[in-house]
């Protein structure tokens, strides 16, 4: 363990320094840091989360989840408890996440289920990871360089291209390819992969609005890796700054959660 | 005319995913703002079902059954002050056989109890409560409060089974801290005698004897978080329980449920007290895995140690088919095996060949008589309607576990519609 945090050390300074090297821009690490900043509210907050699906370009299903999110104190990591509002029949459903400690739990029944990621990628809530985490603390980023892309409202863009790789054990995605934009560091595409290099899924983040004090992505779309043709737009509205509880982050609160 | 048109248009629409499914994805007209929906307080289904099953008569002929039935479930969640809660869940059951010639109908009281939160870290609830406890799937052994709650057996799905029931009348208190929580119950004695009267609110069934709870749990690690239980029923010995999940890799979850205490051996039921106490243990333990298909595979083992052995239920029919027959109704009633060992099978697979399409199925064995349960289901849902088609065998000797129920096999179609 402590030669695997050695050598991340190492190679940490070493990126850090060939990156600070070839120009006076910040280095990777601190690029991906400024971005995780703009998705994500450095205080805990609340924002409800509208999923649409789309089959070979059908809206096939519209969910809604309200989602409460915090930063473990320990690892600066997201930790978010996910309440199902609509359809009717899936209505107060919860999904606890704190890392790889992930809950389901159904009022109907009273039964806290513990599920694994993978289980949980099966599920349309798995697509809010692309929006609350914090890159930065699991993945060490190098530049690979500026390069023009397409962004989510079709328009090329000068942007950043990183290259993420987990540097944690045990997260959804091995390595990330990840476009920030040059000027600004707003992200606006990403690629997920899993450890055999499949592409799991590619987002672009879009509809930029000032919310809990700055520009943030609104919407978010989703193409599947291994099924192009299955698409979901993530639609994030009312982000409300507010207190979540300690208590609330855990298995034993699920069947004592009652929405305000 | 028409049909080449559209053909067309759908190959080219085929052929712009192809080109650049990125560039077609974003094209597409995104989500309208929705505004931020407030929980709903309720939820109400009916659902209509009708099936075939055939049944072993008292003759122990076999006779093919007309089934129909209507269920309505209502479910109010509704906090009419700051800091309370008022719970009601209710299902009414209306069953008819022999194409609607025989009716007969079951309402089941789940929940009414009401619960107030004084802060977020303390809460106390009075009414009638499901107090469910358990990781496992199939055979709950931390479950101390399964014992006469299902009044109307529905389906044979251990989901649905632990929604249908009722819930025991009680006080219960929990506090909260970071990572740790306390839970204790007590629950008096009601009345003395279950009732099976159409809408009798059946305190019987739940609340027949004094009976207490307490349940802790604390976080140890990110990955481990135990849960212990301590349960009394009057006159009888503790209980204890332990509750208990691993992640073993990114797609497998491991579980042991486990409780043990002095009891009397199940074989009490049918033979009488001369089987004595002893202490007994009961344990499901197993794993689930997930692949990538959308395919989730449980495989549980579980260990009764108050049930009978292999030999002693073989022989327990030849000795004495009334004491047969009443270890299987207490059994029953308590939600237990009547035999030490059984395997069981539970696989879901989500999305199977078309989307919201789910199959479900099940196998259950009897390790001592080697009978077995197999069910399976799929069911398509929409979003205010779900279709269901569900299969159930039951098969082994006369006597055996499975084999000795008068159900052989049913077939059954549903629909839910959710208002």
């Amino acid at each position: 363990m402590k030669r695997r945090s050695f050598l991340t050390a190492v190679l940490f300074a070493a990126l850090g320094w060939s990156s600070s090297g070839l120009s006076a821009q910040p280095g990777a690490q601190e690029i991906l840091a400024a971005s995780d900043a703009i998705r994500n509210p450095a205080h805990p907050f609340g924002v409800t989360m509208t999923l649409t699906e789309y089959r070979d370009g059908k809206q096939t299903d519209v969910s809604t989840l309200a989602v409460y999110s915090k930063a473990n104190k320990d690892n600066g990591q997201f930790r978010s408890l996910i309440r199902f509002v609509a359809p009717a029949r899936d209505a107060n459903k919860l999904m606890l996440k704190s890392g790889n400690d992930l809950w389901f739990y159904d009022p109907a029944n009273k039964a806290s289920i513990r599920i694994s990621p993978q289980q949980r990628l099966l599920g349309q809530a798995a697509n809010g990871d692309v929006v609350t985490f914090n890159l930065a603390k699991d993945y060490q980023a190098t530049l690979a360089g500026e390069e023009d892309v397409l962004d989510g409202d079709r328009q090329k863009h000068r942007c950043h291209r990183l290259q993420l790789k987990a540097v944690t054990p045990d997260v959804t995605y091995d390595h990330i390819e990840l476009w920030l934009d040059a000027s600004n560091n707003r992200p606006v595409k990403a690629r997920f992969y899993s450890e055999s290099d499949r592409l799991l899924k590619t987002a672009y983040y879009r509809l930029y609005q000032q919310q809990l004090g700055a520009e943030r992505p609104t919407e978010t779309v989703i193409i599947d890796g291994l099924d192009p043709r299955w698409v979901t737009v993530l639609r994030f509205t009312t982000w409300v700054e507010r207190d979540v509880p300690e208590v609330w982050l855990q298995r034993d609160y699920l069947p004592r959660f009652k929405p305000e | 005319m028409r049909v080449p048109i559209v053909l067309t248009l759908a190959l080219l629409a085929g052929a712009a995913w192809a080109d650049d499914p990125d560039a077609a994805a974003l094209s597409l007209p995104g989500s309208e703002p929705q505004s931020a929906e407030s929980a709903k307080a309720w939820q109400l289904f009916a659902e209509g079902a009708v099936g075939r099953s055939v049944v072993r008569t008292a003759s122990l002929a076999e006779e093919a059954r007309a089934t129909e039935q209507l269920s309505i479930d209502l479910q109010i969640d509704a906090a009419p002050v700051a800091g309370l809660r008022a719970v009601l869940a209710d299902r009414l059951d209306i069953n008819w056989l022999h194409r609607f010639r025989q009716r007969s109908e079951v309402n089941t009281l789940k929940e009414a109890y009401l619960s107030w939160q004084p802060r977020d870290d303390a809460i106390v609830d009075l009414g009638r409560i499901n107090e469910y406890s358990g990781v496992a799937i199939g055979y709950n052994p931390t479950d101390f409060f399964r014992h006469g709650a299902l009044r109307s057996p529905v389906s044979v799905d251990p989901t649905v089974i632990k929604k249908n029931r009722q819930g025991s009348v009680m006080v219960r208190g929990q506090k909260l801290w970071e990572g740790a929580s306390l839970t204790a119950l007590y629950s008096p004695r009601l009345s003395r005698a279950p009732s099976s009267s159409a809408f009798d609110l059946d305190w019987g069934a739940t609340n027949h004897h004094d009976r207490g709870l307490v349940i802790f749990s604390k976080r140890l690690s990110e990955d481990l978080n135990p849960q212990w239980l301590i349960y009394k029923d009057q006159g009888e010995s503790p209980q204890f329980g332990m509750n208990l999940t691993r992640l073993i890799t990114e797609a497998a979850v491991a579980y042991l449920e486990w409780s043990g205490g002095r009891s009397p051996s199940l074989s009490n039921e049918g033979l009488g007290p001369q089987s004595g106490r002893a202490f007994h243990q009961r344990l499901a333990t197993g794993l689930t895995y997930t692949m990538s298909n959308k395919l989730s595979l449980t495989l549980e083992y579980e260990y009764n140690g108050a049930g009978l052995r292999a030999m002693e239920w073989a022989q327990l029919p030849r000795a004495s088919l009334p004491a047969y027959l009443r270890l299987r109704e207490a059994a029953k009633v308590a939600q237990e095996m009547p035999t030490r060992r059984a395997w069981l099978l539970h696989a879901t697979w989500r999305d199977l060949l078309i989307p919201r399409l789910n199959l479900s199925a099940m196998v259950r064995r009897n390790i001592e008589d080697h009978s077995h349960l197999s069910w399976l289901e799929l069911r398509y849902h929409a979003s205010r309607e779900e279709l269901a088609l569900q299969w159930q065998r039951n098969a082994g000797e006369w006597f055996t576990d499975y084999g000795g129920l008068p159900l052989r096999s049913a077939w059954q179609f549903s629909y839910r519609h959710y208002f």
